[in-house]
């Protein structure tokens, strides 16, 4: 029904989406998930022609978007808006009956009997008839969504398109506009595309997924139990879970596996090799632990090291943008010498940090435990030379470790 | 109060509106110097037009000033409702975007460059605001025409051209500086009758087409991105829209100068009495501002005869107290 083919789209120098593929189908519902700012929303003003993309084309039942009239796109397409700040008093009743407006045939008011019996219904299937003559100034966030919904029910459109409809909704109605929502698809072949933030709802209601990388790109597009793998959200939102299979639906359930454990590191020194926002997720948590953390070197200005000043660190400090001179290098191996545990966090290896390296394999060989978090021959631009020593160190028992939070339960069965 | 009594009132209060035009003029013909009873009023206006010094006071002097009272009350509140509804803004009035500054420029120049003639200020200042309005709008359009970027151009061109009505007044003699103040201050003793029926015909065709487009001013209060998903060519209406308030503003400020608050103050009162519908608001609005201003005029004339005060203080100060008891009473939603 909706055809994206080689669409390209920046919004001035940001590029948002590039030579992005992948088709709609009559009657399906389509999820959209990703992270915040992967450019969910602006696809959506893109298949209803809102925005103009650079290349590419995007074909309604074969006709470019750009051909089709406002008024007519209005009445192929109902958009309820993620939220919108409203300031004029309309009535609830009269807001929904904005929604007959590509409809309208009178330039006064909708007074049609087609207009007046699309709006009740339109309030019904929304439960909002008691609210029908209330301000909607007066409404709460979530009764305010209802009203949205209602208006693009009024247009009375064959494709819906919803932007986080049930963001604002209490559990009740969210679940009762998922059903409508599922209704409408079944019995009046809506087609609907919705942008979700609630995975495991989009899961249980989607006939296909389609997941955005961060980049605009598309990691996987299909049903649910294709996309919804613990794998590609990990890749994607990177955050450890658990894919279940509902046990009344049989529909993919995210776990969550928030770790919940404690971790006590009083009383150790650690000492951090990190750079270019590797090592603050490891600070904040070996600071919260109570460990004596130095970190080392590092250039003014990176934000590791902003974020070791603010939490009080130690850092073998070099001026900005240089490579470590020999005294910064001299400063870091002092703080190296005091430590208990040396741990490497640096994701990203060149000239200028290479020297780190051989720092850890003076540490090891004095007997200082060494840690590599998550090392990729891929991030490594010495033409081998950094992976060679971090080969080198692992050889000499230096440990790879995947993540923190492995780091913390290693280093805490150490202390105990 | 229940909900029928509730309606009731409703409906009582709009008829009582649309009678006010008359009622005011009324008010308006029999206040002034020259004492008039009820009585004779009445038959003066039966018996039409005549010789007689009452019948001369009240054909040619008292009636045309409040036609042109209610004239410029009605295009001042029709052009803030839709100033309001377009730019979403509840402090917009009529003169927000540089409108009353290109008037005001345009009025003096004519004036310090020695046009006296009734015929040539009038133009002088309605093509002055009609150029200020485009060229607001050209800036703004260069950056896809946001509300924001449309108010703040305006202020800019504002500004500038209140800068150079300055450097005008500095420059002007005397006596041509006065007219200036006087006319700056607002001004609804009509320079030229001839100008009265031309200017009714101004406003109402600009009404009846402000009125064609109420549903699309609605839709408009919900933001461009809302109107846009409904259908609505939000570029193509828009400039409609500006094109019909500004056409109405400068209409008004070149028949009576720079009257102030009934176009942002009017608007408000309606929206507050009888919600922000249009298709009702703008009938209402432009009802309401023209008995208002025909009264205010009146009570300027009538307060220090033979003296007159602005109209502009009398509408603040009749305005603002009712304003804030309106606001008091519904809280605020404006």
């Amino acid at each position: 029904m909706i055809q994206i083919n080689n669409l390209s789209f920046s919004f001035a120098t940001t590029e948002i989406f590039n030579d992005l593929n992948f088709s709609v189908t009559r009657g399906e519902i389509l999820s959209i998930v990703g992270p915040n700012g992967c450019g969910k929303s602006t696809l959506l003003r893109l298949l209803r022609g809102s925005l103009k993309a650079q290349s590419g084309e995007i074909l309604w039942e074969k006709i470019p978007v750009g051909q089709i009239s406002s008024r007519e796109m209005a009445r192929k397409v109902a958009v309820v808006p993620q939220s919108s700040t409203i300031q004029f008093p309309y009535k609830v009743r009269e807001l929904v009956a904005m929604g007959r407006y590509p409809h309208r045939k009178n330039l006064l008011s909708f007074q049609d009997k087609t207009d007046l019996r699309e709006i009740e219904q339109a309030l019904v299937m929304t439960d909002l008839l008691p609210l029908a003559e209330r301000l909607i100034t007066q409404l709460s966030g979530g009764e305010l969504q209802r009203v949205l919904v209602a208006r693009a029910l009024a247009q009375n459109s064959s494709v819906l398109f919803l932007d986080e409809a049930t963001s604002h909704l209490d559990i009740d109605h969210r679940f009762e506009l998922t059903e409508l929502l599922v209704r409408l698809n079944q019995e009046e072949q809506k087609t609907i595309i919705q942008i979700s933030h609630d995975l495991d709802l989009a899961a249980a209601i989607s006939q296909r997924i389609l997941l955005l990388t961060e980049h605009g790109k598309i990691a996987d597009i299909g049903s649910a139990k294709k996309v919804m793998t613990a794998a590609n959200l990990q890749r994607i939102f990177r955050v450890d879970v658990k894919v279940e299979s509902n046990p009344f639906t049989g529909t993919p359930q995210i776990v969550p596996l928030i770790n919940t454990s404690t971790h006590q590191l009083t009383g150790l020194n650690i000492h951090l090799i990190c750079g270019g926002g590797s090592g603050t997720t490891l600070m904040r948590r070996l600071h919260l632990a109570k460990a004596s953390v130095t970190v080392g070197p590092l250039n003014r200005g990176d934000s590791d090291e902003a974020v070791a000043t603010a939490l009080n660190m130690p850092v073998a400090q070099e001026i900005p943008f240089s490579p470590f001179s020999k005294s910064t290098l001299r400063a870091a191996e002092q703080l190296v010498e005091q430590t208990d545990i040396l741990v490497i966090t640096t994701q990203w290896w060149g000239a200028g940090n290479l020297a780190c390296l051989d720092l850890a394999v003076t540490a090891i060989k004095r007997g200082i435990p060494v840690y590599l978090l998550a090392q990729h021959q891929k991030q490594d631009y010495t033409d081998g030379k950094a992976w060679g020593k971090i080969q080198q160190l692992q050889q000499q028992g230096g440990k790879s470790i995947r993540n923190e939070e492995h780091l913390l339960d290693e280093l805490s069965h150490q202390t105990t | 109060m229940n909900k029928q009594q509730k309606t009731n009132l409703r409906k009582l209060g709009q008829l009582f509106l649309l009678l006010s035009p008359l009622l005011a003029i009324s008010i308006s013909l029999s206040a002034g110097s020259l004492e008039l009873s009820w009585n004779k009023l009445f038959t003066i206006l039966l018996h039409g037009s005549g010789k007689e010094i009452e019948e001369v006071i009240i054909w040619q002097i008292r009636l045309p000033r409040a036609l042109l009272a209610g004239l410029v009350g009605a295009a001042l509140s029709l052009s803030g409702v839709t100033f309001q509804a377009v730019l979403r803004n509840p402090l917009a009035d009529p003169y927000l975007l540089g409108v009353s500054g290109g008037a005001a420029l345009g009025a003096v120049a004519a004036l310090t460059w020695g046009f006296q003639s009734p015929i040539i200020i009038p133009l002088a200042a309605f093509v002055g605001a009609l150029t200020a309005l485009l060229l607001v709008y050209l800036v703004a359009q260069a950056h896809t025409c946001s509300s924001h970027t449309l108010i703040l151009s305006g202020v800019m061109v504002g500004s500038l051209a209140a800068a150079l009505l300055l450097f005008l007044l500095w420059q002007a003699p005397a006596d041509a500086t006065r007219q200036a103040i006087f006319w700056l201050a607002g001004n609804l003793s009509l320079a030229d009758p001839d100008w009265l029926s031309w200017g009714w015909l101004w406003v109402a065709i600009g009404f009846l087409l402000l009125w064609s487009q109420s549903l699309n001013l609605d839709l408009l209060t919900q933001g461009e991105e809302t109107a846009a998903d409904l259908g609505l060519h939000v570029g193509r209406t828009r400039l409609i829209l500006f094109a019909l308030a500004g056409a109405l503003t400068a209409c008004a400020v070149a028949l009576a100068g720079l009257v102030g608050f009934v176009g942002l103050v009017i608007p408000h009162i309606c929206r507050l009495l009888w919600g922000p519908g249009h298709r009702l608001l703008l009938p209402f609005s432009a009802l309401l501002g023209s008995s208002f201003l025909i009264i205010a005029d009146a009570i300027a004339r009538s307060l220090y005869a033979p003296a007159e005060i602005p109209v502009g203080v009398v509408t603040a100060v009749l305005g603002a107290p009712f304003f804030l008891y309106l606001l008091r009473r519904k809280g605020g939603n404006l």
